[in-house]
């Protein structure tokens, strides 16, 4: 639908249109998630139990590259959910109109992002059984966690953040969950009562939402900045060749947000186009996206020619041999491909036409996630079997255990995101009725 | 067993006309609901500020204390030095104060929500699904000295489309 034939809808067309959603399901959203769980147990979960049951080693990690796939996956999805609660709160604050219409899915997104990456915690660390040794409080031997390492400042933060970016979606839904309980019988009224607390839309209710809601958007923006910062720290905060860079915050950061916005594309494109919500998610939206991510996707070029050069400036042989085997030994192809994928394709987005294209968008969208993948990927692989002096470098290269839980990742993510759509509106009733013709006389009687 | 007057209404601008008129005739205790958030309904009840913010900024407050007595706690309990560095090393430990500030802000603002805003309320309360949907509702909450006739006739000068007497 394109924006001269678009007609708005009435109020009550945003209600039934949304819970047409989730109360009416085809074969083909069954057939989906079966696919999807399949999947996500054969490619995910049946490699992690054979990696379990023979140990580690069953990933292609080795002696000098003690970090591999699992941690740059872990790293892709930390990213992604950056799209999310992130932008959410940003436009919240900033009071943009069109994100209302596409906040919800984005902060699922967030949501489901987080807990993938947990999965690849768990996966990397081996011995999952020990995992809770990482939570403060003492462990079996009365040993506490050492809160001088990033690796604990990350699990505070991915913890602190994976609740917050909960309550922030859970709080944001309770409204639209009292339509849901007042369009159902049953049983699933019965449960979306207890989901929206009894919300009646007082004025009292909608005045303290409005207000938990603003200090919600204020807590979490510092709150995703300091997140992929923490990440970064992870490796910047180790004195290896072509990780010990001052400039990996921003960096993490503007690559988080780059490559969450262009998930939200991604995301944008199925649900509006498999749950119809063609009046809902528009041309404007896109656009909006669109020009966003050409900014990022400046800054995020910006921040690798810099890397770069400061690499050649500092002039240490150590960065400079590691600078040179990303750029000309064995993962140069996916170096150049990220830089292809992440910085030269997205200015295809200046032309109007294919900002406003669904398909194009799309198509671009899912390169730029590429080429972030392939950054994470080329971060861990190229760094650690390369520090310092030859006779410890080494080499790594994923098993098939470690591309087969790849996959099985996505799987994850999808089978959590089409339970989503089926218990929660994935677009924001109350919020789409703010943005359209206020119903007061003036303005219903002139569009009638 | 209560009962309520309620108005509903097609119009934002009779809703917010039936709820100034009910006000300028002595009753305050008005319901108003609504499918989205009002600011001019909100300023006929003359809700300002809310407390929310409090449980927010006791929330950080605790939430700050904690995270660093965490980050000082465990490292006194077990003394690792490194390299002469201070045990009790006040960057990265800020780092942890800062996390659980925020969520100790976050944790402390939902249940102020909750509490500010009186939710859960299992309790019946007159309701009419409707105004979720595409109108409007004032309720009143009949007692001495509020005469149900007269309330009535208010909501539909002001444009009521039905007005009933509910019973919760």
């Amino acid at each position: 639908m394109s924006e001269a034939t678009y007609q708005e809808p009435r109020w009550d067309e945003v209600n039934r249109d949304v819970l047409a959603t989730m109360l009416n399901t085809g074969p083909r959203y069954w057939w989906l998630l079966g696919i999807s769980i399949t999947v996500a147990l054969v490619c995910f979960f049946g490699p992690w139990a054979y990696q379990l049951y023979v140990g580690v080693g069953a990933a292609g990690m080795n002696r000098s590259a003690v970090w591999g796939t699992y941690l740059s996956n872990f790293i892709f999805w930390i990213g992604l959910s950056h799209s999310g609660t992130l932008l959410s709160a940003v436009l919240h604050i900033t009071q943009s109109d069109w994100r209302k219409a596409i906040y919800r899915s984005a902060e699922a997104m967030t949501l489901f992002s987080l807990m993938t990456a947990a999965f690849f915690v768990m996966v990397h660390v081996g011995r999952v059984w020990f995992v809770h040794w990482s939570a403060p409080i003492p462990n079996e031997m009365d040993l506490w966690p050492n809160f001088r390492s990033p690796l604990m400042f990350d699990v505070m933060a991915i913890t602190t953040y994976l609740t917050a970016s909960s309550i922030f979606i859970y709080m944001g839904s309770v409204p639209d969950f009292a339509a849901v309980r007042d369009a159902s019988t049953g049983m699933r009224r019965r449960l979306y009562t207890i989901f929206s607390f009894g919300w009646r839309g007082t004025a009292k209710e909608w005045h303290t939402l409005g207000w938990a809601y603003t200090f919600f958007a204020v807590f979490v923006i510092p709150l995703a900045v300091s997140v992929h910062s923490i990440v970064s720290w992870d490796f910047a905060m180790s004195i290896v060749p072509g990780l010990h860079h001052t400039i990996f915050a921003p960096y993490f950061v503007c690559g988080a947000i780059y490559s969450g916005t262009a998930g939200i594309v991604t995301v944008m494109f199925i649900i509006r186009k498999y749950l119809n919500f063609e009046r809902y998610i528009r041309e404007i939206h896109l656009d909006n996206l669109g020009k966003l991510l050409v900014v990022l996707s400046l800054i995020w070029t910006y921040i690798n020619i810099m890397e770069v050069f400061t690499t050649w400036y500092g002039g240490s042989s150590f960065e400079m041999e590691a600078l040179k085997w990303r750029l000309t030994g064995f993962y140069a192809p996916l170096y150049w491909e990220m830089i292809l994928f992440c910085a030269a394709v997205p200015l295809l987005m200046l032309s109007k036409k294919i900002r406003c294209n669904w398909k194009y968008m799309l198509i671009i969208s899912i390169l730029i996630n590429i080429g972030m993948l392939t950054e994470r990927f080329i971060i861990v692989a190229t760094s650690l079997p390369r520090k310092f002096l030859p006779d410890s470098y080494g080499f790594y290269f994923p098993s098939g255990v470690e591309i087969s839980i790849t996959i099985g990742s996505f799987a994850i993510f999808t089978t959590l995101f089409l339970i989503f759509v089926k218990w929660v509106p994935s677009v924001s009733i109350y919020e789409v009725k703010e943005t359209l013709k206020p119903l007061k006389r003036g303005s219903v009687e002139a569009r009638s | 067993m209560t009962t309520s007057v309620m108005g509903l209404f097609d119009y934002e601008d009779d809703f917010l006309a039936a709820a100034r008129k009910l006000k300028d005739a002595g009753i305050s205790d008005l319901t108003l609901m609504s499918p989205i958030p009002l600011h001019d309904a909100e300023k006929v009840l003359g809700l300002g500020s809310s407390a929310i913010r409090r449980f927010y900024l006791i929330g950080a407050i605790i939430g700050a204390v904690s995270g660093f007595a965490l980050a000082t706690f465990s490292a006194l309990s077990f003394i690792l030095p490194t390299g002469g560095r201070a045990i009790i090393a006040i960057p990265p430990f800020l780092v942890i104060t800062y996390e659980l500030t925020i969520l100790f802000g976050v944790i402390a603002t939902l249940i102020g929500f909750h509490v500010v805003s009186g939710l859960p309320a299992w309790r019946d309360k007159p309701y009419d699904e409707q105004t979720n949907v595409n109108q409007f509702s004032v309720s009143v909450e009949l007692g001495e000295g509020k005469d149900a006739d007269r309330i009535g006739q208010i909501m539909s000068s002001a444009g009521a489309v039905n007005v009933k007497q509910v019973e919760v």
